[in-house]
């Protein structure tokens, strides 16, 4: 595991103690902060992170650095900087780890923000669901400030900083920056159009500088081993580490961090250790449910924003599901989109109608229902619901089902052609049979069906009505003579 | 803890924390207990009050630390052990049975022992 990895976001996870300050005091806290508060001013600071080539670590990449200096250009009486940490994907607790592994990190790297912004107060968008995240932070707030590293005048600078916290119910649709600050508002959690950007016109309408959690974690680090010593790391576009939350099928599922350009083959094989029970490697779904599907033929490629984007997924916050052979495509889509609908906030028509109506396709042909006509259909509105919607849930949604419709076309025909689901996940495309001549006729099979699908007498071939049986699987994992067959 | 009031201060401040640490390490079994949402949720509480609890059994000096998450999840609970004058080591599925192996065959007699995650 510890191969390949290069760890800057998580330096101090699993390393320090997260509740004590001197702890982080003594591997460098703090340092970044007193070298940016008496030796540098708000634009020399802007300028480290500008050249470092930092991106934004949620999602969309934008250059850390530039937003920082927009931020900062803007004249206001109050600005603010807010921390994303609504971490909402599937699978995903990247962000989570770090708040919990080291809370002051994220600290430090806030007030380091409001220093070269022009911010005097600080706000964590923390979903409610992270109670330890929630403890650890409040602990370290607290701290910091006891010792004057948060605060009024801090370290004698006449810099003043304050954080707080602002606790979400977890809705996915939150962690878009105009949502959250609707959220951090008081307000329904509903996205507005931009421009204007939050840079701009952000919480209570002043200028607000929203960065991801892991975001802020790379800050100490890059002004503590300076801007060309991170840019040295990653790819031309791509710098730095990225934090990944390895899980699904994958041997050793966990959080690392490798540098940008790492292939999808060192990452799953490696660093994961390949696939459970020697299956054949599928697919790996990135950026959650924004994201798209990487394949076999995708495994060399090098991971970065642009490369990601190529594939037809995104970077996403770092969520990396692993699917192995006995997946279905279809279904993996159709979970997705049930998620979405979940999560839309309703406001517009294409993400609130169009998902909905993703959705029940996809149900359909999962049933066993489907047409080709409906693969069109799902292209048609998923291109719609991608160019039309108002927010980012909106207009990556559809990904999952463009993803697997251009990767995994034969199965989505397999699907509504052959009626047929090669996973074996679809349970209405299934048939169970009995193999006569394995049959011997020991009742245990008729015995555990809950629907008295299976007839048959002792010592006698047995037989399942297909009209009766509900395909629940009982009778496979009972039978010992391998005489029941799903096709 | 006293407010820092100047970066000359916080500078001293870290210079005193770094070497206590060095002592400390160079005298001390450092044993670190991942303990983030998930590794409590897999019996690392446990773990750790079994280890404080051996430790001073055995009278080993020791300092015994909860952090944030290693990252290995498929070997939840993790503890890293640093012997002073060897590299840490990382032990998964640490449960009672195993702080004992470790305590015993590792720390104390220097044997190698199963459970080591690379």
């Amino acid at each position: 595991m510890k191969n390949k990895q290069i760890k800057i976001a998580l330096k101090n996870c699993g390393k320090i103690d997260p509740e004590r300050i001197k702890d982080y005091i003594a591997v460098d806290g703090y340092k970044a902060l007193g070298s940016c508060l008496s030796e540098k001013m708000p634009g020399d600071v802007i300028d480290i992170i500008k050249s470092s080539g930092l991106r934004g670590r949620g999602g969309g990449g934008f250059p850390t650095g530039k937003k920082w200096e927009i931020a900062s250009k803007f004249d206001a009486d109050q600005k603010y900087v807010i921390c994303n940490a609504d971490e909402g994907d599937p699978g995903a607790f990247m962000d989570r780890s770090i708040l919990e592994g080291d809370p002051h990190s994220v600290i430090e790297a806030m007030t380091i923000c409001g220093y070269a912004t022009g911010a005097t107060e600080g706000y964590v968008y923390i979903r409610a669901e992270y109670p330890l995240a929630i403890k650890r932070l409040l602990i370290a707030i607290g701290q910091a400030k006891e010792v004057g590293l948060l605060g009024k005048n801090i370290l004698n600078s006449g810099f003043d900083f304050e954080i707080g916290l602002k606790y979400g119910a977890g809705a996915f649709v939150c962690g878009e920056e105009t949502a959250l600050i609707a959220s951090m508002e008081g307000k329904r959690g509903n996205p507005v159009n931009k421009p204007p950007y939050p840079v701009e016109c952000g919480y209570k309408g002043k200028p607000s500088n929203v960065n991801n959690v892991e975001t802020f974690a790379n800050i100490p680090k890059i002004i503590n081993k300076g801007a060309s010593w991170f840019s040295s790391i990653g790819t031309e576009g791509s710098k730095g580490t990225k934090v990944f939350a390895l899980a699904g099928k994958v041997k050793n599922v966990g959080l690392v961090e490798v540098p940008m350009g790492t292939t999808l083959r060192e990452l799953i094989f490696d660093i994961g250790g390949g696939i459970v029970n020697g299956k054949k490697f599928k697919a790996a779904q990135t950026g959650g449910p924004s994201g798209g599907c990487l394949t076999e033929k995708h495994l060399d490629t090098r991971i970065d924003y642009e490369s990601l984007k190529a594939c037809g997924s995104m970077m996403g916050s770092g969520g990396m599901i692993v699917m192995d052979e006995d997946d279905c495509m279809v279904a993996i889509a159709e979970f997705y989109l049930g998620f979405t609908v979940e999560e839309s906030c309703g406001k517009c028509v294409p993400c609130r109608e169009g998902n909905y109506v993703l959705h029940e396709i996809l149900k359909k042909i999962t049933h066993g229902e489907g047409t080709l006509e409906d693969l069109d259909k799902l292209k048609n509105i998923s291109e719609v619901v991608k160019a039309t919607s108002l927010c980012g849930l909106g207009q990556t949604s559809p990904n999952p089902v463009l993803s697997t419709l251009s990767n995994f076309y034969d199965e989505y025909y397999d699907h509504v052609v052959n009626k047929k689901c090669a996973a074996k996940k679809c349970r209405s495309l299934l048939t169970y049979s009995i193999i006569e001549e394995n049959c011997i006729g020991c009742l245990q099979c008729k015995r555990v069906c809950p629907a008295d699908a299976i007839s048959g007498e002792l010592k006698e071939k047995h037989v399942i009505d297909p009209e009766a049986c509900i395909k629940c699987g009982a009778c496979v994992s009972k039978c010992k003579f391998n005489a029941i067959v799903v096709e | 803890m006293k407010k820092i009031e100047s970066i000359d201060k916080l500078n001293a401040l870290r210079t005193y924390l770094e070497n206590e640490k060095a002592v400390s390490e160079s005298k001390n079994v450092i044993v670190k207990v991942a303990m983030s949402t998930c590794s409590i949720a897999t019996g690392s509480e446990q773990v750790m009050e079994y280890f404080q609890e051996q430790m001073k059994l055995e009278a080993i000096g020791s300092k015994i630390i909860k952090t944030g998450c290693m990252g290995l999840c498929h070997s939840e609970p993790t503890v890293e052990i640093t012997v002073p004058g060897k590299e840490p080591v990382i032990f998964g599925k640490v449960d009672q049975k195993r702080v004992e192996i470790i305590i015993k065959d590792y720390i104390k007699l220097g044997k190698e022992v199963d459970g080591v995650i690379n």
